[in-house]
Order: C-alpha cells, then structure tokens, then sequence
C-alpha cells in the first residue's frame, strides 16, 4: 500500500465567469506510484494542467473554486497545508517542469542563481556550496561546459538547454514526485527526442515519480508507463501505456490514437475525429464525447457514465467499451 | 498525378538577411538563411519541404511567392521571371499563388467578419458585384465545411480548427494554382490535424491545387506529399520522391530526423543527434551538418558536400554517401589548401 506516492481523490476545479460557470476539472482520482512515470493526456482545454496547478496548490484562489477531497504525498494530506507550510513542500519534494522554458526562467538573472536558489531555500548550506551543486546538476542533465553556462543569462541559450536548465532545477532538491506540463512541445523534432532522454534518464535513476501532461499519445508511449486520458475535466480510460494502445476500450481514445499520423502506414487519408472539443462553459448533456462518438446511443446522450474499474490499473468511462471480445468480456 | 509541367522553378537561390547589432563600423553580418537552392515544382503534385525551425523553409517559401526578394537566384512561376516583373504585373501573378499559415490565430483580422475575411481578396481584385462575392463566399464555406449561418459571425467565436478552415477557405478565393501551406496543423489540436489534412487533400482533388507543404514533422509529410526537399541550416541535404526517401534515406541527417519522431510504435532503434542546429550568421564552412553527423569525416569540416544523383531523381548532399573515401576528401582538401596559397 505505502508504494502510492501521491493520492488525489476527488479533485473539483470550477471558474466563476460572468456569462456562466467553466467546470475545468470534474472529479478526478489520480494514484502515482513511487518511482513510476504517470501521463495525462488530453487535448487543450480539459483541464490537465489545472489539474497540475491544483496539485502544487498555485492555483490562485479566486477565480478558482477547487474542492478536494485529499491530495496526499507519501502519507502526508498536503491539501489542508497552509501556504508557508506549502512552500516548505514545493521544490522539496512536488517540483514542476513548466512547458515554455523562456516564460519560466528569470530573464535578468543567470540560470545559475536561479538553480542556487532553489538549494539555498531548502537546504541549509552556503553560495559556494549551492553552487557547486548546481554546476553538479547541470552536468547531470547533459549541459556541456556547466561552469560556464551556470553564467550564462537565458537568452544566451537554445530552446533545447533551457529546457535543460528547467530539468535541472526540478531534479536539484531531488524531490520525490515531478511534475512535466508539456515539457517538449516548444522544441524541434530532435530536440525533443534529446529532452524527453534526458528526462526519463533522469527519473529512472533517482527513482522519482513524474506526472507527464502532454496532448502527445506518442510523448506517452515513450516515456509513461501508467495513463489516464482525459477529456471535458473528466477521466475517460486509465491503463497500462501497453493495453492503452494494444486495445484502447474508449471510442475517444480510439479517436486520438488513429488520428496520429505514423511512419509505418502508408493510407492517403487520416482517421479523423469529427468536430471540436466542447466549450468547457457548455458542455453537452450525457456522456460529454457523445456529439463526436460514431457510436453513440441514445443512452448516451442522456446519462453520464460511471467511471468502472475493470482490472488492476485499467478504468473505462463508456457505457459500450470497445475491444470486448466473444464472450463479451473487457 | 502530376504531368511534367514546372509550375515553379527555382535556380540557384540563396536569401541573406542583415544581422542585428554588431559594432558600428564592423564588417556588417548576414544571416544566410537560404543557401543555392534550385528545385522544379511540377503542376498537381504537392511538395514537401522538412527541416527543423530555422532551416529556412519558410524563407525558402515566402521568397517562391515573392515576399522575400532573394540576395541571388531566380524564380519562375509559370515562365515568369517573379522579380523582374512589373509591380503591376507582379499583383497580376500573385493571385495564383496563396498562402495558408502556422497560426490561425493570428492570421484572422478579429475585427473583420468572416465573409469580410474570405471576400477581401476579390474586393481587392475588384470586379465582383456583391451578390456574386456573396454567393462565391457562400460556395468557400460549404467547400471548407463550414455553415451558412457561420458568415456575419466573428473570428474569435471559432475553435482553432475551425479558424484554420477560414483561413483556407480566403486563400483559395481566387482560384489559385499554387498554394502554400506553413505548418497548417501544427498550432491546433491533435484530434483536428487530421480534420484540416484530410481536408487539403480533398480539395487538391478537387480544384486541382498544386501544395507546398512545410513541416517539421515527417510522418505527416509522408501521407500528403509526393516530393521532399530536407533542408539544414538553409541548404538542401536531401530531395526525392517521398517513397524512395521514406524507403531508402541515405543522408544521416533524414535518418536522424526519421528516428527523433516519436510514433506509437514503440520499440525501435534511435539515434538521438547530439547538439543544437548552429547559428545562421556563421554557418559552418564544410558541410553544414558535421559537428551534430554521425558519421563525420576528416574532410566534412572544411569541404562542402556537393548535392548528387544518386539514384533517378533522389539527390543527397553527403561526402559519405556520394562515395569519397577519406583519402580522397583529404587529397581534395590538400588541392584547395595549394590553390588558395
């Protein structure tokens, strides 16, 4: 039992607007085991990253509403903390890998203060020390000359060593769950291969747990090994990254995985999911994915279904699951 | 389906932008971010260009429609040579040629309606009457699958989606020939990528478009198109029909850009490139490619690669794959060193 780091039980997150109400995330359960990479994946919009936000508790309130249930780490129910408390918290033991490393690090002071930083805050040493820690760090995560760059402002770096840089700072305290919000999208192709590497290279050693937000299935099938998908605020399937793409038992999954374009198919036309997300302030009635199923019922467009658990790790939103076989079984 | 036509034939072409900065009476910087480029595009076919950002393809693409006037080279669209025409003239070509862009976003004036959007192009052309600006815009919004009633509605009450099916449906208001597509996809949701390809690759069929596709990612390019150029760092590595390069890549940097995309399939061989793209003020003098190659030789540094036929109509720019030893690199090497002293 003590192998679940993180435990999120009924996580409910709504904005107040003047035209209505957005019910970003609708009650989700998230289980992290210790050491194990877990990816949340969904398009824009249905809530993944204030999903994340509302775990690290910066999400500011108001305009957000957020009731939870429990968010515990490593037995510790970390929703209750007050903020000073909180701070203790962050960096030490959540850290969080933001998407647009440009936006994340301070641009008039040199990525290596930024790092001493994080080691001044939380552990009791002196400059020189943090810094020799930092330029530790920076040569963990793969950054040529680290004693030189640790001096260098973040502009004077590629896309592709900011993010290490960001990588580098998450891993500093050697916290024991991280959070990567889209850590690759701003990045070239082979870019993003070198990051992502680096990235699981890093958790796989140290034994640390990440939650991996990403809209890309083909970021998940190389680095996750546990998935949730997400969409409309709610979690549709949860599965092995193995079973999830082997046998996808929710029609949207089945969407996202057929409409990425591979290598290895050579059909002129791509599968496509027809329409777009729905607002998160009008969602539809029923099952929020029954407009774009192509096997909707009528049932379907009237009630939610529930969340059901069908094996270990593996749950399905979807009253008519696909992939079943003869028997009728999951 | 393309007959031998070139619609586009570009020779030679290289563009260079002024530097930023620098001390005042220093020699003054270019950035080169296209290279001796030549190619042919043929009528009908769609025509891939790959490369990671800052490669030039853009550039390569906004000077085939004129909008980057080129430092050296020609353009022929349609046997006309683009930057000795006329400005008159020049307007007269240019609406055969449109453009579709990365960002839908921000390529929709949010203060025009949609019809103001998709008819601004035929006010501009003039000619029209209102009724039949009307019913032309009418016709584009059932084309790109959009609704009757979405016409006085504004740009902001769209999905990105459907933001992008406008902005295809202005470009190809006009009727044009070529049309070029910037990274169409990549700035919208996954499930819609395949919404907005399938829908190019209907209407190719339909009005007989001939595309040039920018992409930075290859399994994309792959479906959609029938000839690719990869470029690095503003020159081209590699050119061919898409299934000999798919089949068969010979340049270590398409094998590279091959292996670096994630696809669900997931176990398979990588090679992950070392470093990052240097920058364009100062590319490297060999080939552009040595210090992130693989396979690199004593020579690569100081030798640029000659772009050669290796087989029918698939060209690589690779001292290892077009054949020289080592010994050979060297002696030529030596040969240029005596030449220049």
């Amino acid at each position: 039992m003590s192998n679940i780091l993180l435990k999120l039980r009924n996580l409910k997150v709504i904005f107040p607007a003047n035209q209505g109400i957005v019910r970003a995330v609708e009650g989700i359960d998230i289980d992290i085991a210790k050491g194990e990479c877990v990816a949340l994946v969904g398009e824009s919009g249905c809530g993944k990253s204030v999903t994340s936000l509302a775990i690290m508790r910066l999400l500011n309130t108001p305009p957000a509403l957020i009731d939870v249930k429990e968010i515990n780490l490593d037995g510790e129910d970390i929703s209750k903390y007050s903020e000073t408390k909180m701070q203790t918290v962050r960096g030490k033991q959540i850290s969080m890998i933001f998407q647009d490393a440009m936006t994340a690090l301070n641009p008039v002071m040199t990525v290596g203060k930024q790092i001493d930083e994080v080691y001044l805050k939380h552990n009791n040493i002196s400059k020189q020390e943090a810094r020799k820690q930092t330029i530790e760090a920076l040569r963990l995560v793969g950054i040529p000359e680290p004693e030189s760059r640790a001096k260098a402002f973040p502009h004077q770096l590629s896309g592709g060593l900011r993010q290490r840089v960001l990588i580098a700072m998450a891993f500093a305290c050697m916290p024991k769950l991280i959070i990567a919000d889209e850590p690759t999208t701003a990045l070239d192709v082979t870019i993003q291969a070198q990051v992502l590497n680096v990235l699981s290279q890093m958790q796989r050693s140290h034994n640390v747990s990440l939650l991996l937000i990403t809209h890309d299935l083909s970021v998940v099938a190389h680095t996750a090994d546990l998935v949730y998908v997400m969409y409309a605020g709610k979690i549709v399937e949860k599965a092995r990254v193995e079973d999830l793409f082997k046998k996808p038992h929710h029609p949207y999954t089945e969407g996202l995985l057929g409409s990425i374009p591979r290598l290895s198919d050579s059909k002129k036309h791509f599968i496509q999911i027809p329409d777009s997300v729905p607002h998160p302030m009008f969602k539809p009635s029923g099952c929020y994915f029954h407009p774009r199923c192509k096997y909707v019922t009528d049932k379907c467009k009237e009630l939610m279904p529930p969340l059901v658990k069908i094996d270990k790790d593996r749950e399905i939103r979807c009253f008519y699951p696909l992939n079943v076989d003869k028997e009728g079984k999951l | 389906m393309s007959d031998n036509l070139p619609i586009v034939k570009i020779e030679n072409l290289s563009v260079n932008f002024p530097a930023k900065g620098g001390l005042p009476f220093a020699k003054k910087k270019y950035i080169q971010a296209v290279t001796d480029v030549s190619l042919e595009i043929h009528k009908g076919e769609t025509f891939g260009i790959v490369g990671e950002s800052g490669c030039g393809k853009s550039t390569l693409a906004n000077a085939m429609i004129g909008m980057v006037r080129p430092s050296l080279g020609k353009v022929t669209f349609k046997d006309k040579d683009l930057f000795s025409l006329k400005r008159i003239e020049f307007k007269e070509v240019r609406r055969d040629m449109q453009m579709i862009f990365q960002d839908p976003f921000s390529s929709l004036n949010p203060r025009f309606s949609v019809y103001q959007i998709i008819s601004e192009p035929m006010y501009i052309r003039g000619g029209f009457t209102k009724k039949e600006m009307e019913n032309r815009v009418l016709e584009l919004l059932k084309l790109v699958g959009l609704d009757e009633k979405d016409l006085y509605r504004y740009p902001s009450d769209f999905s990105g989606g459907q933001k992008q099916r406008i902005g295809i449906a202005r470009a190809i208001s006009l009727n044009p020939d070529l049309l070029i597509c910037d990274e169409p996809v990549s700035a919208l949701d996954v499930s819609v990528h395949a919404q907005i390809l399938n829908l190019l690759i209907d209407l190719q069929e339909k009005l007989n478009l001939t595309y040039v596709f920018i992409s930075h990612n290859l399994a994309v390019v792959k479906n959609v198109c029938d000839r690719i150029l990869v470029m690095y760092l503003g020159k081209v590595m590699e050119s061919g029909s898409t299934k000999t390069i798919y089949k068969n890549p010979l340049h270590p940097y398409t094998n590279a850009l091959l292996s670096a995309i994630l696809d669900l399939d997931i176990k398979r061989e990588k090679t992950i490139l070392k470093g990052d793209i240097p920058s364009p003020i100062d590319p490297p003098k060999g080939c552009r490619f040595w210090q992130r190659c693989p396979y690199a030789m004593r020579g690569c540094k100081d030798i640029e690669a000659p772009l050669i036929e290796v087989e029918p109509n698939h060209f690589v720019a690779c001292h290892k794959i077009s054949g020289f030893t080592e010994e050979q690199i060297a002696q030529e090497l030596d040969r240029v060193l005596v030449h220049h002293v």
